[in-house]
């Protein structure tokens, strides 16, 4: 499971996050939905931006959205990146309505679309942390 | 509110070769731009009374506080500040500088804009990651998320951004201080390694080295110096999130940080986004510089990308946009563009620019985005009979 190849940062839990990541790590995506105003929201916060309300509750997602809008990243120096160029930098929509700033995986560089349905997706990088990024939905 | 409308005059300006001045320092491109300045006002430097330094990225040689003016200009014992606001650094040192003016605690203010990007550890620019957000975002990465949203919802493919990029190397071209002095086809650009798409090389601009500045004085004393100063007509900053990808609203074919700076500006100018007669426009990629033309109400939205495939926006067009050859040809290090942007503008009001020459323009607008989005400074310059 861990693996001592991931050379990308690999994510420090703290307070805010420790949330997110346990679910991350059980293959499930959460978000936190606000207490008191009911606003959904990612990324996760120790205050909702809206009401400023400090009462959370962690929300599973369905793990399923859309391409909002994606580029193709030809150039990037940085240790990991470099070594899985080209790569997929998307925006994608949950069906639950938060965007998400995430990778999509799982198909050619050139088979995204805008509007493409993807589906949430975990590579285990420690014993920790698994990063959520999105497939295409199997048809 | 009293506007800052013509109370403060640009009486010099200076600007450093752009490019990779391996050959110069942080400190070398402060002097060479402020020794510009000084001798195109006729000014002795004991007369200046405050500065502002902008520059976003310090460098080993400096940049992090006044003192990086204060030491190479020998400048001490008066307030000199360091403004950093991401890419709209250089403007946003400008608009400080020119408040200090107004506010009257000041008489004659230098700004000076440096920046090194090029001979640092790691070369360019770092990219720190955050815990949850950073996903292999780059600089361009983010713009062309903006970009391929843009060209799908209104239909808009590459060769119409390649066309920014050809004719602001055209502008470029003409211009001796640019960084990248060339011409190039459509052709090429769209032939070009692809960087993040939709962006090939020469959608992208360089990473540059360089340092520009301007003084700027009360405008009542401003004809000591000279009759065709140029007067602030308004000088706009507005601050959006730091990350517009989770802002509900924004839907990312346009920056609302520059529609609030236009809009501000152009209120204090008291004219309409049709009185400009010239912008130096944030161009960092091809694709924004299509955004910014709408931002700034040159078009509407999803319109601006015709004014483009018109040929409007050339030097002889009715809209000219950088006609300095903007980030794109003349190089983007980043707190020195805004000052240069001035540079440009100025220079245009005086009718000083040669082939690139517009026709007799009376309101010039200078303009930074960065962040992408998160910040944005409009600068509008008007002639000094205007």
């Amino acid at each position: 499971m861990a693996e001592t190849t991931y050379k990308k940062p690999v994510p420090r839990i703290d307070e805010e996050t420790r949330g997110y990541w346990e679910a991350c790590r059980r293959h499930e995506l959460v978000l936190q939905r606000c207490g008191k105003c009911r606003t959904l929201r990612y990324y996760p916060r120790a205050v909702c931006p809206e009401c400023l309300s400090d009462e959370v509750r962690w929300e599973r997602m369905r793990g399923r959205g859309t391409v909002y809008t994606f580029t193709v990243t030809y150039q990037n120096q940085a240790p990991g990146f470099r070594d899985e160029l080209p790569y997929v930098l998307a925006y994608v929509t949950l069906d639950e309505g938060p965007q998400m700033l995430t990778n999509v995986v799982g198909c050619k560089p050139d088979e995204v679309e805008i509007g493409m349905p993807v589906e949430v997706t975990f590579e285990d990088v420690s014993d920790e942390i698994a990063i959520p990024r999105f497939k295409p939905v199997a048809s | 509110m009293n506007s800052i409308r013509d109370k403060v005059a640009v009486i010099g300006v200076g600007c450093t070769k752009f490019g990779d001045l391996y050959d110069s320092t942080y400190e070398d491109q402060v002097c060479d731009a402020a020794f510009q300045a000084y001798a195109d006002a006729k000014i002795d430097p004991s007369e200046i009374d405050a500065a502002y330094i902008g520059t976003y990225l310090p460098h080993s040689q400096g940049g992090k506080a006044g003192i990086s003016l204060a030491d190479p200009l020998r400048m001490y014992d008066r307030p000199v500040t360091r403004v950093e606001n991401f890419c709209a650094t250089g403007t946003d040192a400008f608009r400080n500088a020119c408040l200090a003016i107004a506010s009257g605690q000041h008489d004659i203010v230098l700004v000076v804009g440096s920046e090194k990007l090029k001979d640092r550890p790691g070369r360019g620019i770092p990219r720190i990651g955050h815990q949850i957000l950073a996903k292999g975002n780059t600089a361009p990465g983010l713009f062309a998320l903006a970009a391929n949203r843009y060209m799908h919802e209104y239909g808009v493919g590459r060769s119409t951004l390649a066309k920014v990029a050809v004719k602001n190397h055209w502008n470029g071209a003409r211009n001796k201080l640019s960084h990248l002095r060339m011409e190039v086809t459509e052709e090429q650009v769209l032939n070009a390694p692809m960087i993040a798409w939709p962006f090939g090389l020469f959608d992208c601009c360089p990473t540059t080295d360089g340092g520009a500045a301007a003084i700027v004085c009360r405008a009542d004393i401003a004809k000591r110096f000279r009759d065709d100063y140029a007067l602030v007509k308004g000088a706009a900053l507005a601050v959006a999130t730091g990350r517009p990808y989770f802002d509900p609203t924004f839907d990312y074919v346009g920056f609302r940080s520059t529609q609030a700076a236009a809009k501000k500006a152009y209120e204090q100018a008291g004219i309409q986004a049709s009185d400009v007669d010239l912008a130096e426009v944030h161009d960092c990629f091809t694709w924004t510089e299509i955004t910014n033309i709408e931002d700034l109400g040159f078009a509407e939205k999803g319109q601006g990308w015709k004014m483009v495939e018109e040929g409007r926006t050339r030097v002889d067009g009715d809209m000219p946009i950088n006609p300095s050859g903007g980030l794109k040809s003349f190089g983007h290090p980043i707190g020195a563009s805004g000052v240069r942007m001035i540079y440009e503008c100025v220079q245009q009001l005086r009718g000083n620019c040669g082939e690139r020459q517009v026709k007799d323009p009376e309101i010039a607008l200078a303009h930074n985005v960065g962040g992408p989005g998160a910040v944005s400074c409009v600068v509008v310059l008007g002639r000094q009979d205007s």
